[in-house]
């Protein structure tokens, strides 16, 4: 961050003289104000109207008593929040994200880096196999669950797999609405895996590609034996800042998770994470808008404690090398 | 990253570039002026604006004849909006909000009364009262006003291809149990015994009403006290779990238990459903047959759940004269338009009773035989029931149909949370 | 990209073991595909069924009569408003893309090249930002728009998701790697900032721009969250509400539902035959964060 404001001093300081020496007049560092602040003002407007006064005009409503309105009157102080850390849906909803990150996250890395593994070995047909494992992008969450819902997982005979669990001879499971055992995870899980994986091969094939192929020579000139060595010794630790790039960014989407949870299974209380709870508190029936504040700022604040967190721990990966 | 390429002498002219971004942003914004939005505005001609909202209709040609009946009126522009999905998530939202509808149908409920969002309609009905049912009258009213017309009426029943039960022996189903019975022998490896809604194993889907009903109880008695018996109630809930245990329900289809969609498929051999679709399951089923949830209690008797949808108009209106005079002329005084929406599309009893006489469509066949069962064992809505007490019912049944919980325990805790809503009155 | 991996050359030292973990590697793949092409064929396969085939307990792999008049009969079923939302989709979607591009081209232009002492703390002003999830704000940012009377307007799609410190962090990690040399001829020819972006940076930066555009148009276009939150009236539905909104609908009609699936994606796959490589050099820069 030191770093990226120094050339803006650097040359600032720089007398208004250009390189080949002729005297710049004066007159252009008075432009060059105006040059930045008509580049940057659109961008500013913005970013203070639609993130920062909303963020704060929350933060405000998160302590008053908002229903059905987005104005405060009732002044409540920590009530919302105290309401929300204590309210069994929401600490729930948070219990449903980390069962679901435990289960996407792992998953997903898994996947993905070993379709780009595999991608990134054979020589043949690489950028086919590449396109057919990204062209789900082009389907959006909305789309795939559409798919999930009514043809794959759907509770009834005609559904994919129940025709294959039919072949096993069991009877028509209802993917969805089965508590015990939790299958509805199936469902939501393999969504977001058929969704993401590509984007997340993507990123590993290019780090993997990076790779300067004299390090393997190397390797196995020292005497390093079987695929496996080479891959913990070299491949692993090069991939070291795209794996926490891959994990963080995987993190932070399934915290934001809505879209599949929303489609799939609606307000069901037994898999409802974060955002679809508070979804429906500040705009189901309740319009509790105070309430809903309360909860985006708590779980922005675990948002940005779990990256900090991470950045802390894991080191800003890629941003410390290429 | 070097890149040695030549100043470009710019073919790529900035002024096409914003001109371009700037024309069509132009375009755009212009164009989305008021046609989106909120509430009521000044329509066309200087004729007041009104927005009128209807749930998604199952039956084809409903949207255009809701649209048909708004255009005819001429002291207002009305605008029909059909609302898919969610509706009840949506009528909330936008009555307590800003942008919502100005008339619309729903179910009358205290709540509504209590928080100032429905208008009363004694008045546009004063004339004409004679002609509504005693129970028609008494679901859209609270603390003795008016403040709903009824549209139409809904008989629900259990509607069952007769062929099916025929092949295993089925005569007659009297009792809940014989019900829990009959749906585990007709249910094959292909075809569910009943549908009742898709998570009508965790939830009771639409059957706990009628399992109250059926226990000889209501949800509250007419001195708002707690109307069912606990105990018999407990016991018919478990008989509820045991649909779900036996694998006899159908869970998961396509569409939910207001479409007949599954038992025209052929996915199940019984479906909970109304009246409405009628027609078109006796164009898909040729022994279609009907008949009421059994009683679920040694002195109980069978019930039909009466429901229907009713037209308000909400107290945050704009418009609110112009609301109601829209509201009395279509469902009060427009009989021709209240017949073709009874009858033409879907099933459903006219409200006035004039009209239900003559409505020959009604006399024959299974709506006949519906028709006679809601008279004889049908039960209205108890527009007394708030939704906090809804709430603290599911969340009981919940418990005890999915969670094989307690259900005197469960029974008892809810029904001291509906207690103290009740004291609120 | 033209590196042979080196698992393959040391494949070719050891023989046997790294050709077996070859067949593997491409059985597999194999596999893979399959699984990952299946929820595409069954989108296809559905759509041009009659509900009859489509709900019947016997499996069939692809309708005998495959029933194309179910693409046209979406488009008249008064029921679903396919054309207006695939209408409302494509305005949102150029546009946001092309107001993303401007606005946060300019400004991470601005951050990189204009030197000026508010720069660093707007720089952190952006930053910030990046820790504190889109998703997450979608209530705050409702109320805002709900007060200016934005709700189920084209404004209020389209105009708050504009400002997104994201690109503007990659426009300006992009312009500190632009070339000097372009930009010091341009300043001794006289070209003052402005027009040395329009005139010389611009044009050079084609391939990041497109990358870019890609990117945010094929979000804009899946977005969900936003819509359903803005777009309440059923004139302002983009394709993903629509689609959503009828997988919970009281009746559905399954055939047609499908259509509407095959045609939402149509033009996300257009852009992914003809533009993939952007797409993949977009996603590239998203991980480089």
């Amino acid at each position: 961050m030191v770093g990226a404001a120094m050339p803006s001093r650097v040359v600032a300081d720089e007398p208004s003289v250009s390189r080949t020496g002729t005297a710049v007049p004066v007159r252009r560092i008075r432009g060059q104000r105006w040059a930045f602040w008509a580049f940057i003002t659109p961008f500013l407007v913005g970013l203070i109207g639609f993130v920062y006064v909303p963020i704060i005009w929350s933060a405000v409503l998160s302590f008053f008593d908002a229903q059905g309105t987005v104005v405060p009157t009732r002044f409540i102080g920590l009530d919302n929040y105290k309401r929300m850390l204590t309210d069994g849906a929401f600490t729930s909803a948070l219990l449903t994200f980390t069962l679901f990150a435990v289960f996407i996250v792992p998953t997903t890395f898994i996947v993905s880096l070993g379709l780009a593994m595999m991608v990134n070995r054979i020589q043949a047909a690489r950028a086919f196999f590449r396109s057919v494992f990204f062209l789900p992008t082009a389907c959006s969450y909305v789309v795939a669950s559409l798919v999930w819902k009514l043809s794959i997982f759907n509770g009834v005979r005609f559904g994919l797999a129940n025709q294959v669990a039919s072949l096993f001879g069991s009877d028509p499971i209802a993917w969805l609405s089965t508590i015990n055992p939790p299958l509805y995870w199936i469902p939501i899980v393999s969504v977001r895996l058929w969704l993401q994986s590509g984007f997340y091969m993507i990123l590993f094939l290019a780090a993997l590609q990076n790779i300067n192929p004299e390090l393997y020579e190397a390797a196995f000139v020292d005497g390093a034996k079987g695929g496996w060595q080479l891959f913990r010794h070299i491949t692993l630790p090069l991939l070291r800042p795209t794996a926490v790039s891959v994990l963080l960014l995987c993190l932070i989407a399934a915290y934001q998770a809505f879209d599949e949870f929303y489609n799939l299974l609606g307000n069901a209380e037994y898999a409802r994470p974060p955002l679809v709870y508070l979804y429906y508190l500040a705009l189901g029936t309740q319009q509790n808008f105070g309430l809903g504040s309360a909860g985006a700022l708590i779980l922005a604040a675990m948002i940005a404690i779990v990256t900090i967190l991470q950045s802390r721990l894991l080191g800003f990966g890629s941003k410390g090398e290429s | 990253m070097s890149d040695n390429r030549p100043l470009a002498s710019s073919p790529f002219s900035r002024r096409l570039f914003l001109g371009g971004a700037a024309a069509a942003s132009a375009a755009a914004l212009g164009a989305c002026g008021s046609n989106h939005g909120s509430g009521s505005t000044q329509g066309a001609g200087g004729k007041t604006a009104i927005q009128q909202w209807y749930h998604q209709y199952g039956e084809s040609g409903t949207q255009q004849a809701a649209k048909r009946y708004a255009a005819e009126y001429k002291d207002a522009a009305v605008t029909v909006q059909w609302i898919p999905g969610d509706y009840d998530t949506k009528l909330t939202s936008g009555l307590a909000g800003s942008s919502g509808p100005d008339a619309f149908e729903y179910h009358l409920s205290r709540a509504l009364v209590t928080s100032n969002e429905v208008v009363e309609l004694t008045d546009l009905i004063a004339d004409v009262k004679d002609d509504y049912s005693e129970a028609d009258l008494g679901s859209c009213t609270v603390d003795g006003k008016i403040y709903a017309i009824p549209m139409i009426d809904d008989p629900q029943l259990i509607f069952y291809k007769k062929s099916l039960l025929d092949a295993k022996g089925i005569s007659s189903i009297d009792t809940l149990d014989d019900l829990v019975s009959a749906a585990k022998e007709l249910t094959t490896k292909d075809v569910k015994g009943l549908f009742a809604g898709n998570t009508a194993n965790n939830d009771g889907g639409a059957l706990v009403g009628p399992v109250i009903y059926s226990t000889g109880g209501r949800y509250l008695t007419k001195d708002m006290k707690i109307g069912f018996d606990t105990a018999l109630v407990a016991d018919a809930l478990v008989k509820l779990r045991q649909l779900g245990t036996d694998k006899s329900l159908l869970l998961g289809a396509p569409t939910d238990w207001t479409d007949p969609g599954s038992i025209q498929n052929g996915l199940c051999a019984m479906q909970w459903i109304g009246m409405w679709a009628v027609p078109t399951m006796t164009k898909a089923i040729d022994d279609l047959a009907v008949m009421p949830f059994p009683k679920a209690a040694p002195n109980g008797q069978p019930s039909v759940a009466s429901g229907g949808w009713s037209a308000m108009v909400s107290a945050k209106s704009k418009h609110i004269d112009e609301a109601k005079a829209f509201t009395k002329w279509l469902w009060v005084d427009n009989t021709k338009d209240q017949e073709d929406w009874s009858l033409s599309y879907g099933f459903h009893i006219p409200p006035r009773k004039s009209l239900a006489a003559k409505a020959t469509k009604l006399q024959s066949g299974v709506a006949a035989t519906c028709v006679q069962l809601n008279a004889d064992h049908g039960v209205q809505n108890d527009p007394n029931w708030t939704p906090a007490m809804g709430t603290a019912l599911t969340d009981a049944v919940t418990r005890i149909v999915g969670k094989g919980a307690d259900p005197e325990k469960e029974l008892a805790a809810a029904v001291k949370k509906i207690n103290t809503e009740l004291q609120k009155f | 990209m033209s590196t042979a991996p080196l698992s393959n050359v040391v494949g070719l030292h050891r023989g046997g073991r790294a050709r077996a973990l070859d067949v593997v590697a491409w059985v597999v793949l194999v596999i893979v595909t399959i699984l990952f092409l299946l929820p595409f064929y069954l989108m296809i396969r559905n759509g041009l069924s009659t509900t009859q085939s489509l709900t019947s307990p016997d499996w069939s792999f692809f309708p005998t009569h495959p029933q194309w008049r179910n693409f046209t009969d979406l488009f008249h079923s008064p029921d679903i408003p396919m054309l207006s939302s695939l209408k409302n989709s494509a305005i949102i979607a150029v546009l946001s893309t092309l107001g993303t591009l401007l606005i946060c081209s300019l400004a991470g232009y601005a951050l990189a090249r204009i030197p000026n002492r508010a720069a660093a703390p707007i720089f952190y002003g952006v930053i910030a930002t990046l820790m504190i999830p889109g998703a997450v704000t979608f209530v705050p940012s409702f109320i805002i728009v709900s007060s200016l009377g934005w709700v189920s307007d084209y404004r209020g799609l389209i105009i708050p998701g504009l400002f997104s410190g994201f690109t503007v962090f990659l426009f300006r990690q992009y312009f500190l790697a632009f070339p000097k040399e372009l930009e010091e001829a341009a300043r001794v020819d006289g070209l003052g900032h402005w027009r040395t972006f329009w005139r010389i940076v611009i044009p050079n930066s084609g391939a990041f721009i497109a990358a870019i555009a890609v990117i945010t148009f094929i979000g804009s276009w899946n977005a969900f969250l936003w819509p359903l939150v803005v777009a309440q009236d059923q004139s302002a539905w983009t394709v993903q509400v629509t689609l959503s909104t009828f997988i919970t609908a009281q009746t559905v009609n399954l055939p047609q539902l499908f259509c509407a699936a095959i045609i939402s994606i149509l033009p996300l796959i257009l852009v992914f035959v003809f533009l993939q490589r952007y797409l993949v050099q977009g996603v590239a820069q998203t991980g480089i964060k």
